[in-house]
């Protein structure tokens, strides 16, 4: 390492020509790109694909409380 | 299942687990020789200024397969949440699933149980500074409860004054020495016996209050849903205490954002506000000891740290259906210092590895562990993405510019700021600055790390009350009955 090799606040410049910060740098590349694609994602409306697909959820029978599916005071 | 079994060991697993996955990352980046040839560059912007540049950057085969990974991840993730939900929620096996919707729907065919009543229960413990906003909250919504009452714990104040003043009823714990879990057991051991199908009980903290038209929207809700077993609320934090009030309050509005994009679909029944079938209650008691963590007859699990979590697994695990409308919000605290926060955020991180830990891997549980797992492997990134940035920072001579890597953080910044929009110009701003949020989310790390190595280590969990003089500000002190605000250990993501 010569004497005149640009040197940062703390460390030398050399520390990112080294094996380690190139594997270090690669690792946290692979990682962001990966966080960025699942960022997109998040910004993008919400694909539901169930929505497009025909339903298996329709309902045979009514849910509500009231046994009919329609409250007395209505029923009346 | 098999309780118990992972209770130390469950954080050597997490870790374990995303330290292997990091690893394999790492050898498969050294074994292709990552050495990058490009050279600075110079250039001008806008022909004024001489800017330093360096256009390295991902191969595009890298920045494909990185993406496809993360995709694969994401897809597998949802898939796999799905069909375990739709197993639970189509099982007729009333032994194994017995909250199960159609097994609920057999048993309540043609029988109408009147119509749905609420019956809250408000566990406070020397709360007499918020109380009052909190039953008013209650007493003015279109759908006003049936009734309230406040499971007054240990309380040293005028809670209970506080409390009767306002015209609701008082319950008082009996020698409870398990704090809200406790007194919440024994009020409900007292009440349950006398709701019908469709009275439901509904539990909130007494430093929250309701929005107008929750009620309203519960009740709808369980009316036209008879297998419906729970409705939980979406949180919001209340205004003030400056940027640390605004860290959370982001938090608590992209969670909400994220709900809604979940169309409802509970991560937790927040101990903040939610709403319980009795069946669900006593189901879950009645399992406790044997199908479920516990012990048989209590409603909640005095042994977990964030119960209101427990609750959740515990009625997923026997197949209750549960939802999370949009038009169920609530106002709660925000921790006013950093180290309640600390507090607050360390209880609800271990309480979410602990009650993993006490039921094990199971599909009820799946989504949960991966999200214990997302957030190990977020701490490795993070911690190794700052690393970079400081060497990088503190090694370099002149500055000089990534375009490729500004890009990237460009989506970010757009992500942080698009995920809070509701929550108005200071929460955008906040977003905008892009570090302090990235800090914030060092600080969490670091009390999941904190988490990680208590649990490892066997260290007693401690709980920090958090007293309130002026309805907001706060200070630490003695376990009580309540706590440094309940939440959702969901924001553990």
């Amino acid at each position: 390492m010569s004497a005149l090799e640009a040197h940062g606040l703390l460390f030398s410049e050399a520390v990112l020509h080294t094996e380690v910060f190139a594997i270090l740098s690669a690792f946290v590349a692979i990682n962001t790109v990966m966080y960025c694609a699942l960022t997109v994602a998040k910004v993008l409306p919400k694909v539901y694909v169930a929505d497009w697909l025909t339903s298996r959820n329709r309902r045979t029978e009514t849910r509500s409380i009231h046994p009919d599916g329609v409250p007395p005071e209505r029923a009346a | 299942m098999f309780f118990g079994r992972f209770e130390r060991l469950i954080g050597l697993v997490i870790l374990g687990l995303t330290g292997a996955a990091a690893g394999v990352l790492l050898l498969a980046v050294a074994a292709n020789d990552p050495r990058s040839g490009t050279q600075p560059a110079q250039g001008l912007l806008f022909g004024i200024w001489r800017v330093i540049y360096d256009t390295e950057a991902p191969s595009n085969r890298t920045v494909v397969a990185a993406t496809a990974l993360a995709v694969l991840f994401a897809a597998t993730l949802a898939l796999l949440e799905r069909r375990f939900s739709n197993r639970s929620r189509r099982s007729v096996d009333r032994s194994t699933n017995p909250l199960a919707p159609k097994v609920v729907m057999a048993a309540t065919r043609g029988q109408y149980a009147g119509p749905v009543t609420v019956t809250v229960l408000i566990p406070a413990h020397d709360e007499e500074s918020s109380l009052g906003q909190t039953i008013a909250s209650l007493l003015t919504q279109s759908h006003r409860p049936e009734r309230v009452v406040v499971v007054a714990d240990n309380c040293t104040d005028a809670t209970v004054d506080v409390a009767r003043a306002a015209g609701v009823e008082v319950f008082e714990s009996v020698a409870n020495r398990h704090k809200k879990a406790g007194a919440l057991n024994q009020a409900l051991e007292v009440l349950l016996p006398h709701q019908g199908d469709n009275d439901v009980v509904m539990v909130m903290d007494a430093d929250t209050a309701l929005d107008a038209g929750f009620l309203e929207a519960a009740v709808a809700r369980f009316t036209s849903d008879r297998a419906l077993m729970a409705v939980g609320g979406l949180f919001y934090g209340e205004g003030g205490d400056g940027v640390l009030g605004q860290f959370q309050r982001n938090e608590y509005i992209r969670y909400a954002r994220e709900m809604r994009r979940r169309r409802g679909r509970v991560f937790v029944l927040t101990g903040t506000a939610s709403l319980f079938r009795p069946l669900a209650l006593r189901t879950v008691a009645a399992s406790r000891g044997h199908a479920l963590p516990g012990e048989n007859g209590h409603v909640y699990d005095t042994a977990a740290l964030t119960e209101d979590n427990e609750l959740t697994i515990a009625l997923k695990t026997l197949g209750g259906l549960m939802i999370s409308p949009q038009e169920c919000t609530v106002v709660t605290e925000v921790m006013p210092t950093w180290g309640t926060l600390w507090a607050q955020r360390l209880r609800w991180q271990r309480g979410a590895v602990e009650n993993l830990g006490a039921y094990g891997i199971t599909p009820q549980t799946f989504r949960y562990w991966a999200q214990q797992l997302g957030i190990s492997y977020g701490v490795i990134a993070l911690s190794a993405y700052l690393l970079l940035l400081f060497l990088t920072a503190t090694a370099l001579s002149h500055w000089i510019w990534f375009p490729f890597w500004i890009g990237l953080g460009a989506v970010f910044v757009t992500e942080r700021v698009v995920t809070v929009w509701r929550g108005g110009w200071a929460a955008r701003l906040l977003a905008l600055t892009l570090f302090p949020e990235l800090l914030f989310a060092a600080f969490l790390n670091v009390v999941f790390v904190k988490g990680i190595l208590d649990i490892s280590l066997g260290r007693k969990a401690s709980w920090k009350h958090v007293h309130r003089t002026t309805g907001l500000h706060t200070s630490p002190d003695t376990p009580g009955a309540d706590d440094s605000g309940d939440l959702a250990p969901a924001l553990v993501a």
